[in-house]
């Protein structure tokens, strides 16, 4: 049996991988895996932040399905759970306090490093990726000693182009030397620019985004240096890599910044890769899936049944896939503090619409997504085929009242 | 702890733990004079653990015991604070009580208690700022983001910084949290602004919480009475819950439940990153 390994990249747009048609090669390195991997161009986040989107990611559940949850709802079942009662030995590294042990989301982890007790930074409040790497090393090296073990489920997830964009000079000078800026006004760029939402200086607003793009190249090297240590220690051809994000980061596409409660591409549209699984070698699918669909794969790439609370599908094998469209939903927030009076945001989207209801202004969107892929035209007034969209996104809306 | 039992394979092994404490004790007398180091004391069993083990070794080779310290941070255990002056004359140890007195004043000591900001003195104010604290109040709580910060860190750096200390003895343990699972006898701390540079040195690093209580019984050590009616973990009062009431924290079910179960901590680290990051 093959040993699973889940590497989620926080705020990561799809669009800035050369894999997806970026000519910025800011990625060179997960661009090369293209070969030994399937690559899914139409994967879908659940929610625009890490709260709205990572019970999909872990827990093959929405959001909201209890309501506003502050702590990871004990009705839903991790992925640690469903492995590690079948003897699969379960591990995870991350460094977002939104997914540490206080908000419930340690659960069955034979091993689960959430950095909280480490100290960080004062101004770049968690781990770093390399250092992620390091407790990686160190861990897979000892379990693996002696040559006999258990398969195993390892889940790392990197931080690093989570504001605030603090690159390091190595990695400006490799993406655009011309960048000249001390960590201070890095830092203030963050405060006073990306925390405020302030697109007045168009400068500014590029920098940020400047700067983004140079934490990209930054963490595929991380990507790298974590391949490099499954090669060096011989667990790269028998793993099966999944990677994907939690969601992307808006530089004024929709009139914001960073990622708030917002359903459009720039946040919700991310990558999806599974390298090494010998059946799907170099292809590419443009099937219509969700982040809910990871735990049931992962599940099934160990050979084991499906899961009953698991909302979502194995996407393996892709043919007998059910592709029905994607759902997602979140706190229609538009700072990065949440207020108590914002309200649910939701969509629904097939390949050729999108449909979002906001009910802080009980107000519908619609997006012909292959006309205006950017969804900047508001059809909702217009389509004839608004009704059918809104038909199938009704029945979530406010679901969980009563079960709260 | 009446009844409870330590068998004669675990005497052994606790002897060879306490065996590994004072030779970390030893390396770092070697490397800092006794008074450039000091020992923190809580009145915790893990801390009352630690001051034994290096008062055991000062005894044994004729060495000045370090300074030793506790942090008041106004929401303290009337429990707790008997249990240290019943020791501390026991032991005949000088503690050196440290206190953010300024904090203290600006809420007249109560909890709950709105602190404003721009009535605290210039270094508490120049604290916060450091640590990205920008509201113009906060409620003084022992272990709120900005309270936890000027009851205990800033102190403690102070009495660093004053007393050109060197070394700090303190009583971690690496079964307390996943994450200290890879922690080191001696940690040297980077200086920076505000933050003196010192080396942390942890001799109980190995022991287990079931160590510590075998340790307790079998060496006779006095404990706080609080871990009798089911504390496992003691930090400020308001925050500090039994876990299991009425059942001895010996007697609970040490290897399988978490032992900071009833403490608030983590939660302030997780908000404390999140605020950094803007979202509270």
């Amino acid at each position: 049996m093959k040993n699973v390994i889940l590497l989620t990249i926080d705020t990561l747009r799809k669009d800035v991988l050369g894999c997806y048609d970026s000519k910025s090669n800011l990625t060179p390195f997960i661009d090369s895996l293209q070969g030994s991997c399937i690559r899914f161009t139409n994967m879908q986040a659940t929610g625009p932040y890490t709260q709205a989107s990572f019970p999909a990611i872990l827990t093959s559940s929405y959001y909201l399905e209890y309501g506003r949850e502050k702590y990871l709802s004990p009705k839903k079942t991790l992925i640690s759970t469903v492995l590690q009662k079948s003897g699969i030995t379960t591990a995870g590294f991350h460094s977002n306090p939104y997914l540490s042990d206080y908000f419930g989301w340690n659960r069955c982890w034979d091993v689960f490093y959430d950095s909280i007790e480490d100290e960080v930074s004062e101004e770049v409040p968690y781990i770093k990726g390399d250092e992620i790497n390091g407790k990686v090393k160190e861990w897979l090296s000892s379990y693996i000693k002696g040559g006999k073990y258990k398969p195993f489920f390892l889940w790392l997830h990197y931080m690093d182009l989570h504001e605030p964009y603090m690159p390091e000079k190595k990695y400006i000078d490799m993406v655009d030397s011309s960048i000249d800026l001390s960590r201070g006004e890095m830092f203030n760029l963050f405060k006073e620019t990306l925390l405020k939402r302030d697109l007045s200086d168009k400068g500014k607003v590029e920098l940020l985004k400047k700067l983004y793009s140079v934490h990209i190249r930054q963490v595929d090297s991380y990507v790298e240096e974590f391949f490099e240590l499954l090669k060096k220690i011989d667990l790269l051809e028998g793993s099966v890599i999944v990677i994907t994000s939690d969601h992307g980061d808006e530089f004024g596409e929709h009139g914001g910044l960073s990622h708030d409660g917002k359903m459009y591409s720039e946040l919700i549209n991310v990558p999806f890769l599974i390298y090494n699984h010998t059946q799907t070698r170099g292809r590419v699918s443009d099937t219509l899936v969700s982040s809910i669909d990871v735990p049931p794969t992962i599940v099934n790439l160990f050979g084991l049944d499906r899961e009953e609370s698991f909302e979502g599908h194995s996407l393996l094998p892709l043919e007998e896939f059910p592709e029905r469209g994607c759902f997602g939903e979140a706190i229609d927030k538009r700072s990065a503090h949440e207020k108590e009076t914002d309200r649910p945001i939701y969509y629904y989207q097939n390949k050729e619409f999108k449909v979002i209801y906001r009910e802080n202004t009980d107000s519908w969107e619609m997006y012909d997504l292959r006309r205006d892929p950017q969804e900047l035209n508001n059809i909702a007034e217009i389509s004839p085929k608004v009704d059918r969209m809104k038909e199938i996104l009704r029945p979530r809306l406010g679901r969980w009242l009563g079960k709260e | 702890m009446k009844g409870y039992q330590v068998s004669e394979e675990r005497t052994r092994e606790i002897q060879k733990k306490i065996g590994e404490s004072k030779k970390i004790v030893r390396q770092a007398f070697e490397k800092f004079r006794p008074s450039e180091a000091a020992i923190t004391w809580t009145g915790g069993k893990d801390s009352t653990t630690n001051l034994w083990i290096i008062r055991q070794v000062c005894l044994e080779d004729n060495i000045e015991l370090p300074h030793v310290i506790t942090i008041d941070e106004g929401d303290a255990f009337t429990e707790i604070t008997d249990f240290l002056i019943r020791i501390l004359k026991r032991w005949n140890v000088d503690l050196k009580w440290l206190c953010n007195f300024d904090v203290l004043k600006c809420c007249q000591s109560h909890l709950g208690c709105l602190v404003n900001v721009e009535d605290l003195n210039e270094q508490n104010q120049a604290e916060l700022k450091r640590i990205g604290f920008e509201e113009d109040s906060f409620t003084f709580e022992a272990e709120s983001y900005a309270g936890n910060h000027l009851m205990k860190t800033v102190v403690l750096n102070q009495f660093v910084e004053e007393n050109n200390i060197k070394a700090l003895f303190m009583a971690v343990r690496r079964d307390e949290h996943p994450a200290r699972k890879d922690d080191k006898y001696f940690t040297k701390k980077e200086g920076g602004h505000l933050v003196p540079e010192h080396t942390r040195v942890a001799p109980i690093l190995h022991f287990t919480e079931r160590d510590i209580w075998d340790n307790i019984k079998l060496h006779h050590l006095p404990y706080c009475s609080l871990y009798e009616i089911g504390y496992r973990s003691l930090g400020a009062r308001t925050t500090s819950n039994p876990m299991e009431v009425g059942i001895p924290a010996w007697e609970q079910d040490l290897e399988n439940t978490v032992e900071r179960g009833g403490r608030r901590q983590d939660k302030e680290k997780a908000m404390g990153r999140l605020r950094k990051l803007g979202y509270m």
